[in-house]
């Protein structure tokens, strides 16, 4: 079999991080090469890299027999790269087939040529024995759909190599199966095919090959023939605990935060789940497996549909954001910039933000009980520079975490929910954090916490909930918990194991 | 440059955590930028003409700008949380001269200007539930609201020209108290009370947060579409009370009396330095931009130069303010 | 649930079709009321009349359109009318009466263009850009003219204009008619029109598809000020002046035209025969209105009260846009209802 790509001795690193250390990965015409690894293992940067997104520090790509410098993602789609992200990247307001062979749609003295569209893009789609109807407008179209569509405009290129990055994460498994079918398809014509994903079942299934990436590194590269996934699953999380979290031990006492299958139609269903004062609970699971959209529901974010949640026994019924934080639930969000700072205001404006009644009498400001209170926060937080006029966005990424978190703690709440908060966070800080952490736990606040570093949430919880696929797989101990079982658990092979 | 020692954690951008002296000096710019401006005008102006630096000049220029002042302290608002602009002005302008001067007969001058800013609050009311609430998009729906607001004053007036009746009234706006206009006081409180409150308050937190992230702000309990609503309920109640002024002073009130107002009212915001963006921004800053235009008009006016050339200014006016803005921004290491 | 379901799949059914055929709708609905009110309003001479009070307007729509498509807006195209109106007038004296015009469209481009530089290359937003571009033009305006009106050198050469050419349709009508025309297939038929579409909707996935979207938006400026300059040039030759006041209200009403047409202001959405829609409609309002003598004003809470309404409609709809309400796809509605069959076959899930 002829080789499409050989990208040779890649390394990348970004600021303090070293994404990519000395990465081979060769993707044969006609063969699925499967790369796998925990989040943050450098897939992403390596696609991205292969995309011209960005560029290696270090290393070569060798594209049908010839160095190559990618310039960019245009560059990568001319030189026959097919990318399919994650997120979708299509025009809503377009017909299907209008998205398919957007920039290339075939003319005639600059007028569509109607039929020829609707036959290339048909084509397209029945050789996915997709049952889409080409004229119809994209954003009618369910994630599924759009996401075949997405793979459709890709293969309408001619790609000689094939890039799905985790495709399926948004699919049930009926409409992974239908994706599966294409894949196949796509490899049959002879397509070099690089598949990224998290569900080990599926990749076992399709890949040829598999190649195991962890913390920047390539663990392993083999035919995937012969391989389980406990095996699999060893290679990704076999690494050394360097970072130690001191785990506190606190009297744990009642029931707060109670959580009955609460159900959200495309993020999780019938989650239920429970934290008790003084309890640190770990939310384990894989990017997509519905962890953040559960939280975000808990709190009042988003809407769920079916479900309770209840707080001190007491249901909450509004579900905003508003009576969350009345009800003593703080949650500190996972997309810090989308969702955590207000850039550019203060540092006290951020903390101050969700108390501000509190601090005022009749909508007027006490600035001298504000500052008090800013000062308190960062204080104990150890924000650095203790300046509270300080713009947030000027704050390094751990200090703008810290905020975040003073701002909630700020409104003294009885459930803290924590998303990702070591998240972009340098060695000291994400200690400080857990030390603060800790605290809370032991000054009775009931703490969810949610990471996608495993030892972190090993480390830290006294019980751990996994989700799989928007449900509720495994609920662990501390003592019965460690790597290999949340991580059968999150990917659905506990039952298999 | 000791600055950046502070800075020895990693965000995973770079770039985006230092402060270096390069963009110190963007971000200190606009604070200091405003100020030099007007003091190097007013310098210009007094070099330029003997007649510029004198009481009676300065105090017309500041009676000139009470009128649109009051609208742009409404303005403010609207920009900096981020609800783009707010086109019903002229409307709302029209809504509080037309019911001041045509209620004045029957309930009084005062009592009708009262009427009238209320009536401008009912037009704001309706734009802010649209704009907040169901999440439309600003210009359109004030332009929306602006025509059928306009057309309803007319059809209340009968679609003519209203004749004030109260010439008490008129000489007590165009008298002074210690020498300082009422009409200027009038607007200084305006603008005192605008900037306490955005500086001051709950409300004004709540602006400043959803114009910079509103996503953040949510995830903050915060009232997002509450605090959309209240800046343009602000922005026509504050137009309505700039129409019951112009009625009262001008004793005449036309459909048309607002026209032009909104889009002087943006010049004087933008030229503030003030992003439509959104999430920064302040009353002073808001005034500086209306100061500076004023003043380069009244320069303009009194070197002779036709009015017309005024507009250019402006205009140019505008686009250098935004294109300063939006480098010092990209300098400034802001998205 | 059974006995619920397909009454508010219905109800939900019949605001969708009423969404996406609003112009019609709305047209059909004015154009009844103006015919019970205006007698003889069928007539083709009264028709006609009310098309040539709007084909000024229009062709500021037309640039409109194409604007609002790519998610930006234009305020300035008013003053680009008077600014070519005078370039087209008064420079007749001096270069002919050809020239002149074809210098009033350069003055329309030039401006636009000057739009497209503020916007793409010095990245201010679409509002405040011909914001300050309309202060500026008109400024111009009053300078090269001293505020006053400027007159042509002959009185009746701009006479064809306004006359009839074929059957009752006068030559600027006929001008705006075939222009649109001319978008429709535009926008739908070419890819550059398409591309279009792509750029207002999804910047992004165009610039990643190889689109090159800021050409895109500079061409929208470009081309709104080529049809701001074509409005100010026919309505100067056929006023036979040219004043610096000409359109200082014209593009809000046109704006609110487009939108009414079923345009959208964040882009991505929209069509040149809906905009037309849009504008017949106000046509024939202020046609029925003004028979009736009933204020303007009275016009304008009417104009502005549809305006609100359609955007609410389309904001609450906005989740169940794709839905298919193609004629052919809501008689395949009825017929399945009518069988009581699957009638959830066609429901698709909202993404």
């Amino acid at each position: 079999m002829n080789t499409a790509l050989e990208m040779r001795g890649i390394s990348k690193s970004f600021p303090g991080i070293l994404a990519l250390a000395d990465v081979d990965l060769i993707a044969r015409a006609g063969e699925v090469h499967a790369i796998v690894g925990e989040n943050g293992a450098g897939k992403s940067t390596l696609m991205k890299i292969l995309a011209g997104v960005y560029q290696p520090d270090q290393g070569s790509i060798v594209l049908g027999g010839s160095e190559t410098r990618i310039a960019g993602p245009i560059d990568a789609r001319r030189r026959g790269i097919g990318m399919v992200y994650q997120e979708l990247n299509l025009v809503p307001d377009l017909t299907v087939a209008e998205n398919i062979m957007l920039g290339a749609t075939p003319s005639r003295f600059g007028f569509v040529r109607r039929r020829a569209l609707a036959e290339a893009a048909t084509e397209v789609l029945d050789a996915f024995d997709a049952r889409i109807d080409p004229s119809a407008i994209l954003g009618s179209l369910t994630v599924s759909q759009q996401q075949i569509v997405e793979i459709a405009k890709a293969y309408a290129q001619r790609p000689s190599i094939m890039v799905l990055d985790e495709p399926t994460s948004s699919l049930s498994e009926h409409e992974a199966q239908a994706l599966f079918h294409i894949v196949r398809r796509m490899r049959a014509d002879g397509i070099a095919i690089i598949y990224i994903s998290h569900r080990l079942r599926e990749v076992l299934d399709l890949a040829d090959q598999v190649t195991v990436l962890r913390d920047g590194r390539q663990i392993a590269t083999r035919p995937s023939e012969g391989v389980t996934a406990g095996e699999m699953i060893r290679l990704m999380v076999g690494r050394d605990l360097t970072d130690i979290f001191p785990k506190r031990e606190v009297p744990i006492g009642e029931v707060v935060l109670e959580v009955d299958g609460l159900t959200r139609a495309g993020a999780f269903s019938d989650v239920s789940l429970n934290v008790r004062a003084g309890e640190i609970v770990g939310l384990a699971g894989l990017v997509g497996a519905g962890r953040t959209e559960v939280a975000r529901a808990v709190f009042g974010l988003d809407r769920a549909q079916s479900g309770t949640v209840r707080v001190d026994g007491a249901e909450l019924v509004a579900r905003t954001p508003a009576q969350g934080v009345a009800a003593g639930i703080a949650y500190v969000p996972e997309d810090r910039k989308r969702d955590g700072i207000v850039p550019s205001a203060s540092i006290k404006d951020n903390i101050s933000l969700p108390v501000l009644a509190s601090l005022s009498t009749a909508g007027w400001i006490s600035r001298p009980r504000e500052r008090a209170m800013v000062r308190e926060q960062v204080e104990t937080l150890g924000v650095s520079p203790p300046v509270i006029e300080r713009a947030v966005d000027t704050l390094s990424g751990g200090n703008q975490q810290k905020v975040v978190i003073a701002k909630w703690l700020a409104a003294r709440p009885r459930v803290l929910i924590l998303d990702e908060p070591t998240r972009g966070v340098d060695v000291g800080a994400k200690a400080d954090i857990h030390e603060i952490i800790g605290e809370l736990a032991a000054a009775g606040t009931a703490i969810l916490l949610i990471s996608s570093e495993l030892p972190e949430v090993l480390a830290v919880s006294d019980r751990i909930y996994v989700l799989n696929e928007g449900r509720v797989s495994a609920e662990l101990d501390r003592a019965e918990a460690d790597e290999a079982a949340v991580m059968l658990a999150a990917t659905g092979e506990a039952a298999n194991a | 440059m000791t600055d950046t020692k502070l800075d020895t954690t990693v965000t995973g951008v770079p770039g985006t955590s230092r402060v270096t002296r390069a963009n110190l000096g963007a971000r200190l710019g606009p604070l200091i930028g405003m100020p030099v401006g007007i003091v190097l005008l007013l310098i210009i102006g007094t070099l330029l003409s003997d007649r510029f630096f004198s009481v009676g000049n300065l105090v017309n220029v500041l009676i000139n700008i009470s009128i649109l002042g009051v609208i742009v302290v409404g303005m403010t608002f609207v920009f900096i949380t981020r609800g783009l602009a707010d086109l019903s002005v002229p409307a709302t302008v029209a809504v509080g001269a037309i019911l001041t001067l045509g209620l004045q007969p029957a309930i009084g001058t005062f009592a009708a200007a009262l009427v009238g800013i209320l009536a401008a609050c009912g037009a704001g009311i309706v734009s802010g539930v649209l704009i907040g609430y169901a999440r439309i998009n600003p210009v359109i729906t004030t332009l929306g609201v602006s025509t059928i607001v306009l057309g309803i004053a007319q059809w209340s007036v009968g679609g003519v020209i209203v004749y004030g009746s109260d010439p008490e009234a008129q000489a007590f706006v165009n008298s002074r108290v210690f020498g300082i206009p009422v009409i200027v006081i009038i607007f200084v409180i305006v603008a005192v009370v605008g900037h306490l409150v955005l500086s001051r308050t709950t409300l004004g937190r709540w602006v400043y947060a959803a114009g910079s992230n509103p996503d953040a702000t949510r995830a903050s309990a915060v009232p997002l579409a509450r605090t959309r609503a209240s800046a343009f309920i602000m922005t026509a109640g504050l137009s309505g009370l700039a129409g019951a002024l112009l009625g009262i002073t001008l004793q005449t009130a036309r459909p048309a009396i607002g026209v032009g107002y909104e889009f002087d009212a943006i010049t004087a915001v933008v030229v503030g330095g003030i992003s439509l963006l959104g999430g920064s921004g302040s009353i002073p800053r808001a005034i500086g931009g209306l100061l500076f235009v004023a003043l380069l008009n009244n320069i303009l006016v009194l070197q002779g130069v036709p009015t017309a050339v005024q507009g250019i200014a402006k205009g140019l006016l505008i686009v250098g303010a935004v294109s300063l803005d939006i480098y010092l921004r990209r300098k400034g290491g802001r998205s | 649930m059974s006995i619920n379901a397909p009454l508010r799949d219905g109800w939900s059914l019949a605001l969708l079709g009423l969404v996406r055929y609003r112009v019609i709708v709305i047209l059909v609905a004015t154009l009844v009321i103006a015919a019970t009110f205006v007698p003889g309003f069928f007539e083709a001479r009264t028709l006609s009349l009310g098309i040539d009070r709007v084909a000024t307007m229009g062709l500021i729509a037309i640039g409109l359109t194409v604007v609002l498509i790519a998610g930006q807006l234009d305020l300035s195209g008013g003053a680009i009318l008077a600014l070519s109106g005078i370039a087209a007038v008064g420079l007749q004296e001096s270069m002919g009466q050809v020239p002149a015009a074809i210098v009033g469209l350069g003055v329309g481009v030039l401006a636009g263009c000057f739009n497209g530089v503020l916007v793409v290359l010095l990245r201010i937003n679409s509002l405040v850009a011909t914001l300050a571009s309309m202060l500026l033009f008109r400024a111009i305006c009053h300078l090269i003219t001293d505020s006053r009106p400027v007159s042509g050198i002959d009185p009746f050469f701009g006479i064809p204009l306004t006359q009839p050419v074929l059957g009752t349709l006068s030559t600027r009508v006929f001008i705006f008619v075939v222009l649109i025309l001319l978008l429709h297939v535009w926008l739908t038929r070419m890819v550059s029109g398409r591309n279009l579409f792509a750029v207002g909707s999804n910047a992004t996935s165009a610039a990643a598809s190889g689109i090159r979207s800021r050409w895109y938006l500079f061409g929208a400026f470009a081309f709104s000020g080529l049809m701001a300059g074509l409005a100010g040039v026919t309505f100067g030759i056929a006023s036979n002046t040219g004043s610096p006041v000409f359109g200082d209200t014209i593009v809000l009403t046109a704006i609110a035209a487009v939108v009414i047409g079923g345009t959208r202001l964040e882009g991505g959405v929209g069509s040149a025969l809906g905009t037309l829609g849009g504008l017949l409609t106000l046509a024939a309002l202020t046609t029925a209105m003004e028979y009736q003598s009933i204020p303007a004003y009275v016009q304008d809470i009417v104009t502005g009260a549809i305006l609100l309404l359609l955007i609410l409609l389309d904001r609450l709809t906005h989740a169940k846009r794709g839905t298919d309400v193609s004629p052919s796809a809501l008689l395949r509605r009825l017929s399945s209802k009518r069988d009581d069959a699957h009638s959830h076959e066609t429901e698709r899930t909202p993404a």
